[in-house]
């Protein structure tokens, strides 16, 4: 070993020396306090806790009208993790990033902390009574003055019993039924679907057809009830063999989209004419020109179709015409027999029943300023912010005399409201659904309430009990007691019930409702002038903007165009080169309807004709105050959605006329044409991938099926292939045919195994699980009878070396819906970085105060980011191709058993563990970077600020937000490199529990939080030491892959290939 | 040659740390939420309640009487040994102090409740063989018996009173480790740790005082002798 190194000749153990003196000195500044505080213990211990243990209970998600079942994860009194029920069949286990975020809507900070009133303009905090005492007041002149018939309840859509309460409390005042507005809902469907089928959502089976085709149908966007349909696709696509081929069709590339193996870019506004080419009225020619595509890809689309063994046919959609796409596709699913196979009406979800079209709200907008409405409630829903400024809801309100909002969340519509009563979360509350027939599922809370709330319910029951008419109707002592008296076998069945989540029902169904002439004027095409035609889609992690003060969904970037805390316009680069743009430069887009200023996006999943802008975002304050919630602890709440959603991005909504599809009363969005006309400015785009292209990386492998069946082929005839050798052969394939075929594209000139060793790739498959550092150092190669033997050896006392702890990420599943980043999120206490105040001091007194300043930076800490690849279009700037392909790629630490991270840092900060882990020791780390700078996945993450420290500026955990944390992992300090674990506290809590019984870990116990959390099931996690778990079969797996196979860091993390099914030429 | 151009480069690091001290100074964010009420207290790492233990007379008969103690058999030097040297208390790395001994609110004698009425530990601190958290006795646990038993002893007036509001007893805590370290209290009792090992005669201490030093080098010691695991992720996560 060299004792000198460098130019001055320090020795290593002296620079330590020297930059020990150096550091003493700076100490103080920056010395961390260890407080020992008080003990507190219970006045009484409530049953059934034990300190440090969580409790789960079973409750209804109330993030979206899907209502999946979900596990609330209760420590010590506080909710700390939401998991979706495995005891649903609708989404087994799984749940959205939405879905787990909803604990940011229980803790956040911007929520109403008690009721308030405007009192001379100003909303000032009161107390629940003199709220009531409001409340009651108001309802009697209401109703003396005889005015309650036009009173209007507008309530955020939900499934389950609620709405039929709070119909016959409405009933009692005298009052109309309340309207069920859902800006979410895919109205188109949901219309075509109740004409056609009789039910608004019949099941889709994905698994039974052979052939998808999706006009516009963005089923892994948000389009309908997302988690079970995304369960659905996944376990089809997995098949492998069997799987169905799936096309879609559409003027923009969802995720959706980009997840079916082919696009037909059609012109939007055309895929009328491309069903009823389909359905056989017209030509192809004829549908070609109008779609803009091939004659010849459509007679290629409707002889798949009529070849296809068993299809299924789904129209989405916000045009102009949706509504009658989506009745012509249904009728043309009944032609092809596909209805009771794969479109089952006998098994319909309920969540959509009761819905009230978007035109209702439209109506009552309407009737508010002609000064028809005498008094508003509002609960949950946010019409300011969803309708379209035509629409002219502001204004209306301005008419209304009292106005009064349930909702416990500073938005847009309780801005104007002159009474605020704050309801309890989801997460504080009693309830129920049905989302599927004669399934119910249950809604608890999970804790006390945070703030000074009350739910809506209980409001309702105490305000009739004041009301002497009524006080004998409303004996119940409050909701919940109203739902056990209704629910069959009453408390004790009720009691039992709760344990699971999920209950029998048999009630009846309310019937949907329809369009009916509440729709305005129909049109036809896209209007406006402009060279391009606009199509605004929802956010797949936003929505319509009820996403928007989370900061988990802030930050997690679109699935498709990776880009977060922003809003930008989608446009391909070949439109691009035409007006001279570059990637971020603002441009400013113009419909008839509104005018906005966006960055933008070369996006190649967009015709060059088209620009896309998703909804979602653009939160802002009519008033633009500050008021306190609190009045003695003045803490501020941010009307405009909070402190998080305010300023970010811009709302899409503005850009729309205002008109809905006729036939569905939805609003068209997508139904303008807009002028693009360039700024001169350019900005940074808020987006956490590096690069859209592999480069013949291989990192996100594909294959075809034909291409499988040949290596089986190949193997089975002896040609000498290992198993991973077979499934690594596509790396030989031409790269650029490959492309074009959905071929992977792995890197060529890296291929061999000349270095070949024990544990070697070539020699044997499960390498990561071999650690070359514990063959090397004290293993296989080392002497086993040497008294060096250490804790790598399997023979090592403590037995530390039994286990290797890996996991699996089948790309055939993943989509790319991004849950696993978010669940991520929740589990590991991690970070956010790019709410404005969290920005880098630009100098001593100016912050870059920017959203996402941090992201630019390349400082985002997500532990697990989705990483999405195009593969083709590789000359997208001068041709228009569709045919390329999207690889989705979960990467997180991979857990390297010869990791580059290790040998470069300088304090032993991060080692590999004899159970496989690449560890990362927050206490030892003295943050130097090296290795984040060494690691070749990127995956390592540096505390630039105290994210997790009270008291700074960038703290990322707000009061009350703290109390999220997960206290089984360390909130990590400024200075610190962190990363994935593995979720190495959910190993240590299920080895402590096997010890604690008395037994051997049983296989599949637990698994890591991306694994519960991901809708596709796609990530599997276990110890590939032990063939029992799962995850020890999923790794021989003939499509099985490392990334960055040939720099020999024997990962842990094992891909399977993603299969595209291509059409065989 | 190299010995000289070495520490030349000392005032160079000084240079880089100032540097970097006034980095993390402005970019770290001294700029607080208006609320002041929200920021933690400002303190140093040893701003620990007033010391004023440790002289009674039970607690120096525990130290003088050893064979008396109930030690567990372990082999070798797991660091158990209470140095007189020591005391009071010393500061001992990132954790509690060794030998810290802070006065009650409720002066709560285990000697006579364990030893004299052989109450099991788990009675009151329930948890410890089944969770990370040993638990501690909930005012209600306390008044179970106390409602009856020596009401009038000044003590038990004092918990009363707590219990009367439906307050609980501001216990002062003594056993801390930090944050990134887990230490779960059921692994360590269902291996056959006596609660001893780690808190020492306790069931003699009048007034509770930090037996062991908590501090790494003692875990490690004793995780190494029991042959239980002892790589960094064993506790640091």
């Amino acid at each position: 070993m060299s004792t000198e190194s460098g130019a001055t000749g320090v020795k290593r153990r002296d620079f330590l020396k020297i930059l020990g003196v150096t550091t003493a000195a700076t100490a103080a500044t920056g010395c961390s306090t260890e407080h020992v505080r008080k003990l507190i213990p219970y006045v009484a211990n409530p049953d059934n806790t034990v300190p440090g243990v969580s409790n789960y209970f079973a409750s209804t998600c109330r993030e979206c009208a899907t209502s999946c079942g979900i596990l609330v994860e209760t420590r010590d009194g506080r909710a700390i993790k939401i998991e979706g029920n495995p005891n649903t069949a609708l989404n087994r286990g799984a749940l959205c990033a939405q879905g787990q975020a909803a604990l940011q809507g229980l803790y956040n900070p911007d929520r109403f902390r008690q009721p308030m009133a405007r009192k001379n303009g100003q909303l000032v905090a009161i107390t629940w009574d003199e709220a009531l005492a409001t409340l009651a007041t108001k309802l009697g002149e209401v109703r003396s003055k005889g005015q309650a018939s036009s009173a209007v309840f507008i309530n955020q859509h939900e499934a389950g019993s609620f709405p039929a309460f709070l119909d016959s409390w409405l009933g009692d005042y005298g009052m109309p039924a309340h309207i069920s507005y859902d800006a979410d809902a895919p109205a188109s469907a949901i219309a075509a679907n109740t004409a056609a089928y009789g039910v608004a959502w019949p099941e889709l089976d994905f698994d039974a057809a052979s052939l998808i085709v999706s006009f516009g149908a963005d089923f892994l966007d948000g389009w309908g009830p997302t988690v079970p349909l995304q369960l659905a696709w996944a376990d089809a696509r997995a098949k492998i063999e069997n799987a169905p081929r799936a096309i879609y069709i559409g003027a923009r590339r969802s995720l959706t989209g980009l997840n079916a193996d082919s696009w037909i870019a059609c012109r939007p506004g055309s895929e009328l004419a491309i069903i009823q080419f389909l359905r056989g009225n017209g030509t192809a020619a004829a549908a070609a020109a109008a779609a803009d595509v091939s004659a010849a890809t459509l007679d290629g689309l409707k002889a798949e179709i009529t070849s296809a063994k068993r299809s299924l046919l789904l129209a989405g959609g916000n045009g102009a015409d949706s509504t009658q796409v989506a009745l012509e596709v249904a009728e043309y699913n009944k032609a092809l027999g596909n209805v009771g196979i794969t479109i089952k009406p006998a098994s319909p979800f309920g969540v959509y029943q009761r819905l009230d079209v978007t035109a209702a709200v439209y109506n009552v907008a309407d009737r508010m300023n002609a000064g028809a409405v005498p008094v508003l409630f509002v609960r949950g829903a946010n019409p300011v912010h969803t309708l379209p400024k035509s629409v002219k809801f502001v204004e209306g309100l301005a008419k209304v005399s009292f106005k009064v909002s349930f909702t416990n969340v500073p938005d847009e519509t309780t801005e104007f409201a002159d009474l605020i009563l704050p309801d309890h979360h989801s997460l504080e509350s009693w309830g129920d659904a049905e989302p599927t027939v004669n399934t119910l599922h249950l809604q608890q809370p999970a804790m006390e309430p945070v703030f000074q709330s009350r739910a809506t319910a209980d409001v309702l029951i105490e305000v009739a009990k004041k009301d002497t008419a009524l006080a004998s109707k409303y004996a119940v002592k409050d909701y919940r007691s109203w739902l056990i008296g209704r629910f069959p076998g009453g408390q004790s069945a009720h009691t039992v019930a709760l344990a699971t989540g999920v209950a029998a029902a048999s009630s009846a169904r309310a019937a949907a409702r329809t369009a009916g002439d509440l729709g305005r004027k129909p049109v036809a095409g896209f209007g406006g002038t402009g060279d391009f035609h606009l199509v605004i889609n929802p956010s797949p992690t936003l929505g319509t903007g009820s996403g928007a003060n989370k900061p988990w969904l802030l930050e997690l970037p679109d699935p498709v165009s990776k880009i977060a805390w922003q809003s930008w316009v989608e446009m391909h680069p070949m439109a691009l080169k035409k007006l001279g743009l570059m990637r971020g430069d603002l441009v400013t887009i113009e419909t008839a309807a509104g005018k906005t200023t966006l960055p933008v996006y070369n996006y190649l999943g967009i015709r060059p004709d088209t620009i896309a802008v998703s909804l979602g975002l653009g939160h802002k304050s009519q008033s633009g105050k500050t008021f306190n919630t609190d009045g003695d602890r003045k803490v501020p709440f941010h009307t405009g959605y909070g402190r998080y959603a305010a300023g970010v991005g811009i709302n899409a909504v503005d850009l729309v006329s205002g008109d809905t599809d006729a036939l569905s009363g939805g609003i068209a969005y997508s139904t303008m044409k807009a002028k693009v006309t360039k700024t001169g400015e350019n900005i940074d785009l808020i987006t956490t991938e590096g690069s859209a292209r592999q480069h013949s990386r291989g990192i996100g492998q594909a294959s075809t099926l034909a291409a499988l069946i040949a290596a089986r082929t190949q193997k089975e005839g002896g040609h000498g292939a290992s198993v991973g050798g077979a499934a690594t052969t596509q790396h030989d394939g031409d790269a650029a045919q490959g492309a074009a075929e959905g071929h992977d594209t792995g890197p060529k000139e890296w291929g061999g195994n000349e270095h070949e060793f024990v544990g070697g790739a070539s020699t044997e498959f499960r390498k990561g699980l071999k650690s070359p550092v514990a063959n090397d150092a004290q293993g296989d190669l080392g002497d086993q009878n040497s008294k060096d033997m250490q804790m790598y050896s399997e023979k090592h006392w403590s037995g530390m070396a039994k286990r290797r702890w890996a996991m699996t990420v089948d790309l055939s599943r993943c989509t790319g819906c991004s849950a696993c980043v978010t669940a991520c999120y929740a589990e590991n206490n991690i970070p956010t970085v790019g709410a404005s105040w969290q920005g880098r001091a630009l100098s001593p007194t100016v912050w870059d105060t920017r959203p996402g300043a941090n992201i630019l930076k390349g400082r985002e800490m997500a532990w697990i980011r989705l990483e999405r690849y195009f593969e083709g279009a590789a000359d997208s700037e001068n041709i228009f191709d569709p045919g390329f392909d999207t690889r989705f790629v979960p990467m997180m630490c991979q857990h390297c058993g010869n990791a580059p991270c290790e040998p470069v840092c300088p304090v032993y900060a991060t080692y590999h563990s004899p159970d496989g882990l690449n560890v990362q020791v927050y206490n030892r780390c003295v943050g130097t970077r090296y290795c984040s700078n060494n690691c070749p996945y990127k995956v390592r993450y540096y505390n630039w600020f105290g994210y997790g420290e009270p008291g700074r500026r960038q703290y990322a955990f707000p009061e009350p937000m703290h109390m999220q944390l997960n206290p089984d992992v360390t909130v990590r300090g400024k200075g610190v490199m962190e990363k994935c674990t593995f979720c190495v506290q959910r190993i240590r809590e299920a080895e402590t529990r096997a010890d604690l019984e008395h037994r051997p870990l049983q296989a599949d116990e637990f698994t890591t939080a991306c694994a519960q959390a991901c809708p596709s099931k796609a990530i599997t996690f276990g110890d590939a030491a032990d063939p029992a778990w799962t995850v020890a079969k999923q790794v021989e797996d003939e499509r099985a892959y490392h990334v960055f196979e040939v720099l020999n860091t024997y990962t842990a993390v094992v891909y399977l290939k993603k299969i595209n099914h291509m059409v065989e030429a | 040659m190299a010995q000289r151009k070495k520490w030349a480069a000392i005032p160079g690091f000084f240079l880089v740390a100032a540097v970097a001290a006034g980095l993390s100074a402005y970019s770290g964010a001294t700029a607080r939420e208006a609320d002041a009420a929200q920021a933690p207290a400002a303190g140093n790492a040893l701003a620990y309640p007033k010391f004023s233990g440790l002289s009674g007379k039970n607690l120096d008969g525990v130290r003088n009487n050893t064979e008396a103690m109930a030690l567990p058999k372990i082999k070798g030097d797991s660091g158990l040994k209470l140095d007189p040297a020591k005391a009071p208390w010393a500061y001992s790395g990132a954790s509690s102090p060794q030998n810290y001994s802070p006065e009650q609110p409720v002066k709560f004698p285990h000697p006579q409740h364990v030893q004299k009425l052989g109450m099991n530990c788990t009675y009151c601190h329930y948890s410890a063989g089944k969770a990370q958290d040993p638990g501690l006795p909930s005012v209600a646990t306390c008044m179970g018996c106390h409602n009856l038993v020596a009401t009038g002893k000044p003590e038990i007036k004092k918990l009363a009173a707590y219990y009367k509001k439906g307050q609980p007893v501001p216990w002062q805590r003594m056993h801390k480790v930090p944050e990134y370290v887990h230490f779960p209290h059921s692994r360590h009792s269902n291996a056959g740790v006596t609660c001893q090992t780690c808190h020492g005669e306790i069931q003699k201490m009048t007034q509770v005082f930090q037996y062991s030093s908590l501090n790494m080098g003692w875990c490690v010691n004793c995780h190494i002798e029991r042959k239980a695991r002892y790589d960094c992720s064993t506790c640091h996560y």
